[in-house]
Formats: C-alpha cells, sequence, structure tokens
C-alpha cells in the first residue's frame, strides 16, 4: 500500500485524472473530495462489498435453484 | 454450479442461450451493455432479459458470458407502489439518457436461506432501452433497503 501524508486541501491523483483531496479534517472523520472521469465509479467501500455480497447471493440461489418454485412459471416455453 | 450457462454466436446475429430455464434465441438487438458488470461480477458486461420460465411479473437478467451471472428481476414499483428512486446526473449522463428518456428498472431478486424472498431496492438495475446501457446504482442516500420483502400473494 502507497502511504501519503496530506495536509488540508492537498490531493493526490490517481492514474488518467482522478483526483482525492482533503476538503476537511474532523476529530474522527476526514472529509475527501474526489473528481473522476465519468466512466469511472466512485462509491463507498462498506457500499460497494455489501451490494456485492447480495449479488452473489441471489445469483447462487438462482443456480442451486433454492426457494425459485414460487417464481418458477407452469412451463417454460421458447421465446 | 447444476448447468452451464453458454452461448454462441450465430451467423444471423442471433445468440444460442442455455439457461436455467431452458434454451433461447436471443437477438443481438437484445443484448443489454453493463460497461462494469455488476459489482461481484464485474466481467460480466452483457446481458439478456429473459421472461419465459419465471411467473410475471418476475423476470431473469441473464449473462451472455458467464459464469454463473444470472439474477431473477422484478420492477421495484411493484414490490413497493411509491418507489421513487433517484438518479444522479452522472447516472444518466451513463445511460446515455436525457431527464425525459423512459427508463427500465429492475430490482434484483434475493431468495435467502430462510425461504423468504426479498427484493434490492437500495441498488437498483437501471437500463436505457434507447442505447441498451445498463448499471447497477447505488445512490449514496437512498432510503430504501437492501432486502424489502417481496409482497406475498
Amino acid at each position: 500500500m502507497l502511504v501519503f501524508t496530506r495536509k488540508l486541501n492537498e490531493a493526490i491523483v490517481i492514474g488518467d485524472g482522478v483526483e482525492v483531496r482533503v476538503l476537511r479534517i474532523g476529530r474522527d472523520n476526514i472529509r475527501l473530495g474526489v473528481t473522476a472521469p465519468a466512466s469511472v465509479p466512485v462509491h463507498r467501500l462498506e457500499v460497494y462489498e455489501q451490494i456485492r455480497r447480495e449479488n452473489q447471493m441471489a445469483a447462487e440461489a438462482l443456480r442451486s435453484q433454492t426457494g425459485l418454485d414460487r417464481l418458477r412459471g407452469s412451463k417454460p416455453e421458447q421465446s | 454450479m447444476t448447468s452451464s450457462q453458454h452461448s454462441t454466436a450465430a451467423a444471423s446475429g442471433a445468440l444460442s442461450l442455455r439457461t436455467e430455464f431452458g434454451e433461447f434465441e436471443v437477438p443481438s438487438r437484445d443484448i443489454i451493455a453493463f460497461p462494469n458488470g455488476l459489482p461481484g461480477f464485474e466481467r460480466s458486461r452483457r446481458f439478456v432479459l429473459l421472461s419465459a420460465g419465471l411467473q410475471a411479473p418476475f423476470q431473469c437478467l441473464q449473462s451472455v458470458e458467464g459464469p454463473g451471472a444470472s439474477f431473477v428481476v422484478v420492477d421495484p414499483r411493484w414490490v413497493l407502489d411509491s418507489y421513487r428512486a433517484v438518479l444522479s446526473d452522472m447516472d444518466r449522463f451513463r445511460l446515455g439518457a436525457t431527464p425525459d428518456t423512459p427508463l427500465l428498472w429492475l430490482a434484483i431478486v434475493i431468495l435467502a436461506s430462510d425461504g423468504e424472498a426479498y427484493a434490492n431496492l437500495r441498488a437498483p438495475v437501471v437500463v436505457n432501452p434507447e442505447t441498451m446501457i445498463g448499471f447497477q446504482i447505488m445512490p449514496p442516500d437512498s432510503l430504501y433497503p437492501l432486502r424489502h420483502p417481496l409482497p406475498r400473494e
């Protein structure tokens, strides 16, 4: 892991055009401003991880057919 | 994994797709591009929406390139009448949509080990049918839960 020491209003740049700036330093937290191209999604890590786990569980249930009966149609048909 | 998801490109511009619900011919124009994949399935970039095999209003969002990325999905407004998700300007831009573009909203259904079924209203999938581009959006201030119980008939 790369480690930087930054002061208020200082920033780092990641790759091509992603900038992370320290906007405020509080007692227990800091406020970061992220500037990134539209093609780069930015999320809080814990939110992303949570949604990733839910997606994996949703796909796994479908693969193992768990609880699918109540959603299943009477008969698969060719579309 | 039970049956393998499998697809082959045919000369006709159609894909032949083997799914949990049978085999289908899917025209290329029905393929939805997910430029970022979905969280947990970042490499799955092309999906189709299938209605066969499931009871309405449920559909299957199925990856055409695997492995195993397929989801039961449902209109979040069927789950919760009052559902109103906010799309950020950035997400709208990524979808190639204007504020007037009609968008398709889908909530991923979770069949939990407790036998209950839930819909993920926190992070819905949004598709622009005009560009056939889709994203799973994660609004930072959403009031909706990751697991909202499905209505019982």
